[in-house]
């Protein structure tokens, strides 16, 4: 890979950046538990909370996958296609087989960016 | 409690197989990530503890190799992040059914991820309440405890890594959800609000790409709500 840190980042700055970072990401988790509180398991609210975590991740996998940024973006995009397919099918075709469905998507992606 | 004991143990046994290897596998692509891209160990695995979540550390490293701004990262990183605001509203009113004390909820927020979230989602009608809390960190301390390893497991074999391995790596942690939310997903209101997410969710990246996890969800989800609502009705 071309690019990398640069030296002038100083350990302390990096640690305080992945901290922030991290309380950043616990905000969400937290502030989770706390409205939960006033939430009963058969609310409309706590059912409309699910709806909105499935679309949440539905569409950040979705997105990943179509239209990756970083080290993903560098494979062609019909590659990652065929990778998915091979997997869901295969996933499918084994009654849900989790192994065999990741495997396959991996090799898949290896095979086909490694012969373009 | 014994029985709270043993719902832990057969959760973090069903979480040691395939759940945790998948997880860890996109770890180890982060891992070797970081060593390639001149990122410490001790930062990468302090972001595995603390962040939790790959694609925020994901964005985390490839803007800071950048030379992001600071504050910029941290509120991508955050946004990002914000799929895990509805999961654990979703999570804890069923997981809090022997009224827990505050702080171990607050705690067990820590080590929810995707994985776990799901896998709790599907099991827990079979769980019984009293012990559905020791079955979700007996399965998600296992998960947290894998991305760890696999964190330094990935920076320790990066220079015998293959890009193109990496990216397989890096390629199994979206490929896992895919799997899991199209197999996995039983209620009816859940796979519309896939669906939904699914289509809006790019497109709102579209126009814009640092809202798109929050904006697509919100409209996505909202959308899948009213829609299974008024089916159920009429």
């Amino acid at each position: 890979m071309a690019e990398v840190l640069r030296e002038s980042v100083s350990p302390a700055h990096l640690g305080l950046l992945v901290l922030a970072c991290g309380l950043a990401t616990y905000l969400w988790r937290g502030l989770g538990v706390m409205l939960s509180g006033k939430v009963s398991a058969d609310g409309e609210f706590f059912t409309w909370a699910g709806c909105v975590a499935y679309a949440m991740i539905a569409g950040l996998t979705v997105r990943i996958l179509l239209l990756p940024t970083g080290t993903l973006s560098t494979t062609p995009l019909w590659a990652r296609l065929l990778a998915c397919a091979l997997a869901l099918v295969l996933y499918f075709i084994l009654r849900r087989n989790l192994f065999v469905g990741i495997a396959t998507g991996f090799i898949a992606l290896v095979v086909a960016v490694s012969v373009t | 409690m014994s029985d709270s004991l043993g719902a832990f143990r057969n959760a973090a046994r069903e979480s040691i197989g395939v759940p945790s290897m998948v997880l860890a596998a996109g770890y180890l692509g982060f891992g070797a990530l970081a060593s390639g891209s001149g990122f410490p160990l001790w930062a990468a695995l302090l972001s595995s503890a603390t962040i939790f979540a790959l694609p925020g550390q994901l964005a985390m490293l490839e803007m800071s190799i950048a030379g992001t701004v600071p504050t910029a990262i941290v509120i991508t990183v955050g946004l990002t992040a914000a799929r895990f605001l509805p999961m654990t509203v979703a999570l804890m009113p069923v997981v809090r059914a022997g009224q827990r004390p505050a702080w171990q909820l607050y705690l067990a927020a820590q080590l929810l991820a995707m994985t776990g979230w799901a896998a709790s989602m599907r099991r827990f009608p079979d769980v019984a309440p009293a012990h559905r809390f020791a079955w979700f960190i007996g399965f998600a301390l296992t998960n947290w405890m894998a991305c760890l390893a696999a964190t330094g497991a990935g920076f320790a074999l990066a220079d015998s890594m293959p890009p193109l391995v990496r990216q397989g790596l890096v390629f199994v942690g979206p490929l896992y959800f895919l799997l899991i939310l199209t197999g996995e997903t039983r209620t009816r209101q859940g796979i519309i609000a896939l669906a939904c997410g699914a289509v809006i969710g790019p497109l709102v990246h579209l126009v814009s790409p640092q809202w798109s996890v929050m904006l697509g969800g919100l409209v996505g989800g909202t959308l899948a709500w009213a829609w299974a609502r008024r089916s159920a009705r009429g």
